[in-house]
């Protein structure tokens, strides 16, 4: 019911023990050179000239291929040439299991046909973006359809996406769940929920027909845990995108009556959740620019 | 019945886990830790059989407490219960620091159950 790779869905599927597992990944680390480590191999560049670049890359926030080819290590044609040839070596989980025989040919054929099947629910639908997020528009496009997907799935109610709306702030509400993304990216994963929301969001979680009786800490607690199935799912989404991202526990935040503003350094973009019946639910991303 | 230590920082899981340990049958839950300090403790004062621990809490977190509970304690079960377990570098750290397996969330009851019964 969530983002897997394709190791632990075997671990998962009794199809392989996590030892055999991590045999397997042993060898991917063996075998998979990162990008300085192919060059070096390829004979383009030194040891001396990673460590160089690595010292350069604590002042300046760029790749290290990239940073190579600036600091004159590397041409770009050379560059191109080391990637392609990670590309071409690249040793899959799935290979490397067969390699230290964990899995036969057609057992691993099988159970990627069960994995793809598994994770359909997941491939990420189009959603409109701004132009000023088309940069990694993949990733946030993931982030408002996974969004909606769990909605479906863990809260199982009905709603309809409205389009997007660039804003300095959210309007007030209930309450708002919301947990920062560091990495590649940086933003703010914003959830904000109205009272009636909030108890459905509770139920699901609970797995309780009536919540009357729950103290305001666990209603909250309920979204908190929401909004982190929803970042966490996005971050192991994104991994498989080849973008790195972390998360933060989750925190709440009770805005004022005149809404919360978008801090200074970022922008502030809504995805309305229309619900009906009075009740409000609405997604944002404040990201920094 | 095995004995089932929790520990989470969010009170809606560990409820919801507590109420799948305790209806299965097979486990009784025994506590519930909010973080990795704690689980220490409790690992000493309750003698559990299996942990499930979160991996993204404030304080001592669950990979830095994994650590620290399959050093001191070499007959412990511990199985990570993650929104994060479908990132392969997480869910590699966890398999190589000690943990038996990685639940992700969202789970299902039946899902948790097959994985501790596996142990």
């Amino acid at each position: 019911m969530a983002v897997k790779f394709f190791g632990q869905f075997l671990v998962e599927q009794d199809a392989v023990t996590s030892e055999a597992l991590l045999h397997a990944i042993e060898l991917q680390e063996r075998t998979n050179l990162k990008l300085g480590e192919m060059a070096v191999t390829l004979g383009f560049i030194t040891r001396q000239d990673i460590e160089a670049a690595h010292a350069a890359q604590l002042s300046k926030d760029m790749k290290l291929g990239d940073l190579l080819v600036e600091l004159g290590f590397l041409t770009k044609d050379q560059l191109n040439e080391v990637i392609a040839r990670q590309k071409a070596t690249h040793l899959y989980i799935g290979e490397a299991l067969v390699k230290v025989g964990a899995l036969t040919p057609d057992k691993l054929e099988y159970y990627l046909e069960k994995f793809k099947a598994d994770q359909a629910p997941y491939i990420a639908e189009r959603i409109e973006l701004p132009s000023w997020l088309q940069e990694n528009g993949s990733i946030w496009e993931m982030t408002v359809d996974l969004t909606y997907k769990m909605i479906t799935r863990v809260i199982g109610i009905q709603f309809r996406p409205g389009r997007y709306q660039e804003s300095a702030l959210i309007a007030a509400n209930h309450m708002i769940a919301a947990m920062d993304i560091s990495g590649d990216l940086n933003a703010r994963y914003l959830f904000s929920v109205s009272s009636g929301i909030q108890k459905a969001i509770a139920r699901a979680i609970l797995k309780e027909d009536d919540v009357e009786g729950e103290s305001d800490e666990i209603l909250e607690d309920t979204v908190m845990e929401f909004v982190n199935i929803v970042c966490g799912n996005v971050v192991a989404k994104a991994s498989q995108m080849g973008t790195t991202l972390d998360i933060n526990p989750p925190v709440t935040l009770h805005p004022p009556a005149d809404g919360l503003k978008v801090p200074e350094g970022y922008r502030g973009i809504l995805f309305p959740i229309h619900v009906g019946d009075g009740e409000t639910m609405e997604m944002a991303l404040f990201v920094k620019q | 019945m095995k004995k089932v230590l929790v520990v989470d920082d969010s009170l809606s899981v560990a409820r919801q886990l507590e109420k799948i340990i305790n209806e299965s049958g097979d486990f009784t839950c025994v506590g519930h830790a909010k973080n990795g300090a704690e689980a220490i403790k409790m690992n000493h004062s309750e003698d559990p059989d299996i942990i499930c621990m979160d991996m993204n809490m404030p304080g001592m977190d669950g990979l830095t407490a994994l650590r620290s509970l399959v050093m001191l304690d070499k007959e412990v079960k511990v199985v990570m219960v993650t929104s994060l377990g479908g990132v392969g570098d997480k869910f590699t750290e966890a398999i190589k620091l000690g943990a038996k397996n990685v639940i992700s969330k969202p789970f299902e009851a039946e899902n948790v159950l097959n994985i501790l019964r596996a142990l």
